[in-house]
């Protein structure tokens, strides 16, 4: 843990209008490590999330990789930065198939502009096999799936990506007992492959089942950043509701 | 759940390879969701109905409204259709076209007729004022966040006046002869004149490359995902990279320039450019994307459909005149068919979505 982080945030804030969703938050994301961001509704989490996917650009900040300072323009770059990411809503074009879904805006092309149909099956089979996730059919319209073959799709879009880096916003959120496990059971083999995991979830549980640390928002500031083995749900509890400390 | 044996993967990779194939159970639903999905074979269906019931009931429908009349009488539609349906797929609406296809005819016109250019230097600039129309739309939809149905509705009214404005509400007819006007079917009004070149009339020639190409790039190029993707879910495409304003801006550009293409061929082919051209025209433009089952709440469609969609529409305008009513009438049945194949449409797929969980 002594190596350097490969992400490093320093004093990020983002304001929508007059809305503070992020204020001077600072976080560090390490390869082989899971770190899981917890906070009430509202607290930031998925605006802190969208800015290391490059789909928010932050008001003030800097964003180190390996070393470096650099801008994340846009979701493009994020993955090639190494940064794949597991939206809060799935990001899924419910008109859509599996696969086109599962390469959403990257998607492969032959001749510069036709797309590749083939690879993505194939690139899609590899995915869901890796998952251990089934999936009835590759030309299923996504909106006709249900709320676990869903989600298994957004995760699948960021495990093929290979990243670096995976951001989960609230991964587990429309999934059951077993198909939560099976998340978390992902999350220890990316952490084990050299895959640095952020998770945001609502379920402690959860949160204590897969993660190295703990970092708390309320209302847009990092409250607390707590190693798992030095903390108790009863601890993270007070600190995303702030009671006592401060 | 289904079972998770120990065998779920080999299961799993079976499943997945045989993806594409259909289970042969097939129950109503079954048939229903195929149905939904297949909307080309649907329309295809239909289409071959109404051709064989105009046939039957008419002693001239084969005659007069063999598939070759019909598709040149909706060439100029399917054109601008084919356009449409990019932009109804992204999510909007463009209620502009008929007086952007009205505002460059008269353009055309001025540039042959008044400055004296040659009709083939005429058309591309026609084009290319198409395009910059489609910017000045898209800057205000795109650029300024207004809708695009408030904005496009502004511009069929702007355009139109402009149309009539800049005519002198007077009509321009080319004098002298130009191989243009051989090569848009225009002859046919000359004596011993033919709209044709192997029976096949000209703006069928010129329509075909727009719909063939325009049916590649939406199906099978990059840029028609993203086209899928901005329409069905915008915050999802944003979001995974796609650059959603430069898509939404594209099919605005595209449309207006398939306008400016109309323009000049309806030009050639009329020998006039009159200020009132096009009137009407976005009505059976979206009218032949809808009823070809592209949605109007975006990410769903085809460019077959709307050619079929265009098909449809003309054979019955046609049918009807045969019947000895006017092109109104004609418009009403369109209208009709627009609300039967919209509610069949949210029937079946409401059905299919009760079923679906
Ligand atoms: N695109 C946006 N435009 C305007 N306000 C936004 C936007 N995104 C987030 N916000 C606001 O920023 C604040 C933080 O939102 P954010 O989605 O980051 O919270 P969250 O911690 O992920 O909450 P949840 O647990 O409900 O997912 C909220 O007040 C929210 O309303
Ligand atoms: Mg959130």
């Amino acid at each position: 843990m002594a190596e350097q982080p490969f992400v490093e945030c320093r004093g990020v804030s983002k304001a929508f209008g007059n809305v503070s969703a992020l204020h001077e938050v600072d976080v560090d994301l390490y390869r082989g490590q899971v770190l899981a961001i917890v906070g009430d509704n509202g607290a930031g989490k998925s605006t802190l999330m969208k800015i290391l996917s490059g789909v928010h650009q932050p008001d003030r900040g800097t964003i180190k990789i390996a070393g470096e300072p650099i801008r994340i323009a846009d979701p493009h770059q994020a993955r090639e930065l190494g940064i794949a990411t597991v939206f809060q809503n799935l990001a899924l074009v419910d008109q859509r198939d599996v696969a086109a879904n599962l390469f959403l805006g990257r998607e492969p092309v032959r001749a510069g502009i036709f797309v590749n149909r083939k690879a993505m099956r194939e690139g899609a089979r590899r995915v869901f096999a890796d998952l251990r996730v089934h999936m009835p059919s590759l030309a299923a319209e996504v909106g006709q799936l249900s709320g676990g073959q869903r989600q298994s799709i957004a995760i699948g879009r960021a495990t093929a990506q290979q990243g670096r880096i995976i951001i989960m916003d609230e991964p587990t959120a429309a999934l059951g007992v077993q198909e939560s496990q099976k998340v978390l059971d992902l999350v220890m083999r990316l952490k084990a492959a050299g895959t640095g995991v952020v998770i945001v979830s609502h379920n402690l549980r959860h949160v204590f089942s897969v993660a190295d640390r703990i970092m708390v928002l309320r209302r847009g500031r990092r409250v607390g950043e707590r190693l798992h083995a030095e903390t108790t749900p009863d601890d993270i509890v007070k600190l995303i509701v702030g009671a006592g400390r401060e | 759940m289904p079972d998770r044996g120990p065998d779920m993967d080999a299961k799993t990779l079976a499943v997945l390879t045989a993806a594409a194939d259909q289970p042969p159970d097939v129950s109503t639903d079954r048939l229903l969701a195929r149905l939904s999905r297949n909307r080309d074979l649907v329309l295809f269906i239909i289409a071959a109905l109404i051709f064989l019931f105009f046939s039957l009931t008419t002693s001239t429908f084969l005659r007069e409204f063999n598939l070759l009349n019909i598709l040149r009488n909706t060439s100029l539609i399917t054109i601008v259709a084919v356009g449409m349906t990019f932009v109804l797929i992204a999510g909007e609406i463009d209620l502009s076209v008929g007086s952007a296809y009205g505002v460059l005819t008269v353009l055309m016109g001025m540039l042959v007729v008044a400055v004296g250019l040659s009709p083939w230097l005429a058309m591309p600039i026609v084009i290319l004022a198409g395009a910059a129309v489609g910017l000045f739309n898209g800057l205000f939809i795109v650029g300024f966040g207004i809708p695009s149905f408030i904005v496009t509705l502004a511009m069929l009214a702007g355009f139109r006046s402009l149309a009539l404005i800049i005519s002198g509400e007077r009509p321009f007819t080319p004098r002298g002869t130009d191989v243009f006007y051989d090569l848009t079917g225009g002859n046919m009004l000359l004596p011993l004149g033919e709209d044709r070149v192997l029976h096949v009339p000209w703006l069928i020639i010129w329509m075909i490359p727009v719909v063939v190409i325009g049916g590649i790039v939406l199906a099978y190029t990059r840029f028609g995902y993203h086209v899928y993707a901005t329409g069905g879910n915008r915050e999802a495409a944003r979001d995974t990279g796609i650059n959603v304003a430069r898509v939404r801006l594209s099919v605005f550009v595209l449309t207006s320039a398939l306008c400016g293409l109309a323009a000049a061929l309806v030009f050639g082919y009329l020998h006039a450019a009159a200020p009132t051209t096009g009137v009407g025209f976005e009505f059976r433009v979206i009218g032949a994307v809808v009823v070809g089952g592209t949605a109007l709440t975006g990410g769903r469609g085809s460019i077959l459909g709307t050619l079929l969609g265009a098909v449809i529409i003309g054979m019955i305008t046609g049918g009807m005149v045969l019947f000895g009513y006017s092109q109104n009438v004609g418009d009403m049945a369109t209208g009709l068919l627009i609300m039967v194949v919209g509610s069949l449409d949210l029937g079946l797929r409401r059905h299919l979505r009760s079923r679906a969980w």
